[in-house]
C-alpha cells in the first residue's frame, strides 16, 4: 500500500484536534492573561508612583515566579493542557519549559543536569530571539 | 519465519505497577503507587520495580535464584538501564533486550528457544515508566507542548513470568518472528498508526505459515495500538492482505478505556501487553489467544533527523489447557 492511501485511513480513524475551538480558547486565555497584567501595571503606576518600564518588568519576574512554582507543584500542566497556546506563548510557557527542563534533570546534579539542560528547549527562544531582535534593530536603524 | 513448539509453558506471572496516575482498573499482584518507590530519581525508580517483580516471582514460586537458568529483561530506557541494573542484583545469567514495546513477545521467543532445547526455567521480565521514558523519547508535556488525542500513555509497572519446560496451564503453541516494518509513516505522536503495518504483516505472515483462519483464535491481541490504531489496523488488514478480523482487542486499550474515565487513547511500553494479558485476559474464558505486541523502533534522533518510524511485531500464539 501506497503512503498515501494509508494515510488517508489513518486520518479516517484519528481523533483531530478541534483548531478553532483551541484557537478561541487560546485567544481569551492569553487576553485574560494580557488584561491582569494590564491591570497590575495600572496598579504599580497609581500605588507606587512606577513608571512604564520597571512596572512592566516586575510584571514580567512576577508572572515567571507565579508559573514556575505552579509548575513544580504540577498545577500548570492541567492549566495548560487547556488553554493550550494562551499561556504557552507569554512568558509563562518560557518559564515553565525551564522549570520543568530542571525538574526532569535535577538529579543528574547540578552541573551536568540542571546547568547544561535548563534551557534544552528555552535555549532556542533565547537564540532566535537575538537573533530576530539584531535584524530588526538594524531595520530600524536603516528607515530612522 | 513461524516455528511449532513442544514443551513451551508459561507457568506463572508476577505483575506490578507502579504509580497509577489515571486510575487504571486492575489487579496486579502489587501496586506501587509511586512514580520513585522511594528511589532518588524516576530511573531508579524503575530499576526497584523490576527487582520487586523478579524478587515476587521468585516468593510466589517459593524458588531460589539459582534455579532459574536465564533472565531475560527489557525496557525502554537507554542502555537497558533499568533491565541491566536490576540484573546486577541477582546471581542469574542475563539477557538484555530491546525491541521498544515488543520487548515481551521478543523475550517469551528468547525464552521459548530456550526451553525447547530442555533449559528448565527462563525468566521474561518487562518494564516501563512513564516518566523515564517520556524523558527518554518525547518532549514531554512539560515543555509546552499539550497532549495530542491520539497520543498514548506509556504505563508505569513491571511484570516478570516464568517459562519453563514442565507442563502447566499455558502452552506456548507456536512463535512468528517478526520483520522491520516501515511504510515510511512519520508521525511520532501516532504510535498507533506507525505500528498498524507491522502488526497487520506479522498477523499475515503467521496466519499464512501456520495455515490458520483468524477464527481459529478465541482473541488476538495486539500490544499498544490504541484506540484509533486498532481501527487503523482491521481496515488495513482488510485493504493490503484480505483478512477480515473481529476477535481483536487491544491491550492499550484494555487499560485505558472509557470506562475507567480517561480520554487517553490507550496504554503503550513493554509492560502494558502482559499487565492486560496475565492480570485480565488469561483470567476470562479465551482458550486460543494470539499475542501480537508492536514495538515503534524510532527514537527522539530519528524523529529530530526527521526519518520515518520503523516498526516490528513479534507474534506468539498460546493455548490455555484446563
Amino acid at each position: 500500500m501506497k503512503l498515501k492511501e494509508y494515510e488517508k485511513i489513518v486520518d479516517k480513524y484519528s481523533k483531530k484536534e478541534n483548531k478553532i475551538k483551541n484557537i478561541i480558547i487560546a485567544f481569551l486565555s492569553g487576553g485574560l492573561l494580557g488584561l491582569l497584567g494590564e491591570g497590575f501595571v495600572k496598579f504599580l503606576e497609581t500605588a507606587f508612583y512606577m513608571g512604564d518600564k520597571e512596572a512592566y518588568m516586575y510584571l514580567m519576574i512576577l508572572l515567571v515566579i507565579i508559573s514556575s512554582i505552579l509548575t513544580g507543584f504540577g498545577i500548570f500542566d492541567k492549566i495548560v493542557s487547556f488553554c493550550k497556546c494562551g499561556l504557552i506563548i507569554p512568558t509563562t510557557g518560557f518559564s515553565h519549559a525551564m522549570t520543568a527542563a530542571a525538574m526532569d534533570h535535577h538529579s543528574e546534579g547540578f552541573i551536568k543536569g540542571i546547568g547544561s539542560n535548563i534551557f534544552k528547549l528555552t535555549g532556542s527562544v533565547i537564540l532566535y530571539g537575538i537573533v530576530a531582535a539584531f535584524f530588526l534593530a538594524l531595520l530600524k536603524g536603516v528607515i530612522m | 519465519m513461524t516455528l511449532k513448539l513442544n514443551n513451551t509453558y508459561i507457568k506463572s506471572s508476577f505483575t506490578l505497577m507502579g504509580r497509577n496516575e489515571h486510575n487504571i482498573k486492575l489487579k496486579p499482584d502489587e501496586l506501587i503507587d509511586d512514580y520513585y518507590n522511594k528511589e532518588k530519581n524516576v530511573e531508579l525508580g524503575e530499576v526497584s520495580y523490576q527487582i520487586e517483580s523478579i524478587k515476587g516471582l521468585l516468593k510466589k514460586e517459593k524458588l531460589k535464584e539459582t534455579d532459574i537458568d536465564v533472565l531475560i529483561s527489557g525496557d525502554l530506557q537507554n542502555q537497558l538501564f533499568a533491565s541491566n541494573f536490576s540484573a546486577r542484583n541477582f546471581n542469574i545469567p542475563h539477557l538484555g533486550i530491546y525491541s521498544a514495546c515488543s520487548t515481551f513477545t521478543e523475550g517469551l521467543i528468547i525464552a521459548s528457544l530456550l526451553t525447547e532445547k530442555n533449559i528448565k526455567n527462563v525468566l521474561v521480565t518487562t518494564s516501563s515508566h512513564n516518566l523515564a521514558s517520556e524523558k527518554q523519547f518525547r518532549f514531554p508535556i512539560e515543555y509546552g507542548s499539550p497532549r495530542k488525542k491520539v497520543n498514548t500513555f506509556t504505563v508505569t509497572g513491571s511484570v516478570t513470568s516464568l517459562i519453563t519446560s514442565t507442563k502447566s496451564n499455558i502452552k506456548v503453541d507456536s512463535i512468528t518472528l517478526g520483520k522491520v516494518t516501515d511504510i515510511g509513516y512519520k508521525d511520532a505522536n501516532n504510535f498507533g498508526a506507525s505500528m498498524a503495518p507491522a502488526a497487520a504483516r506479522s498477523i499475515y505472515e503467521h496466519l499464512k505459515e501456520t495455515k490458520r483462519k483468524p477464527s481459529y483464535y478465541d482473541l488476538i491481541l495486539t500490544g499498544d495500538l490504541g484506540v484509533y490504531g486498532i481501527d487503523i489496523l482491521k481496515e488495513y488488514l482488510e485493504k493490503e492482505y484480505k483478512l477480515k478480523v473481529d476477535n481483536i482487542k487491544d491491550a492499550g486499550v484494555l487499560l485505558f478505556n472509557e470506562e475507567s474515565g480517561s480520554l487517553i487513547a490507550g496504554g503503550s511500553g513493554p509492560a502494558c501487553l502482559p499487565l492486560a494479558l496475565f492480570t485480565k485476559i488469561l483470567k476470562e474464558k479465551y482458550k486460543k489467544i494470539l499475542l501480537v505486541a508492536t514495538g515503534s523502533l524510532h527514537s527522539k534522533l530519528s524523529t529530530d533527523i526527521k526519518e520515518s518510524i520503523p516498526s516490528i511485531a513479534h507474534v506468539v500464539s498460546l493455548e490455555v489447557i484446563k
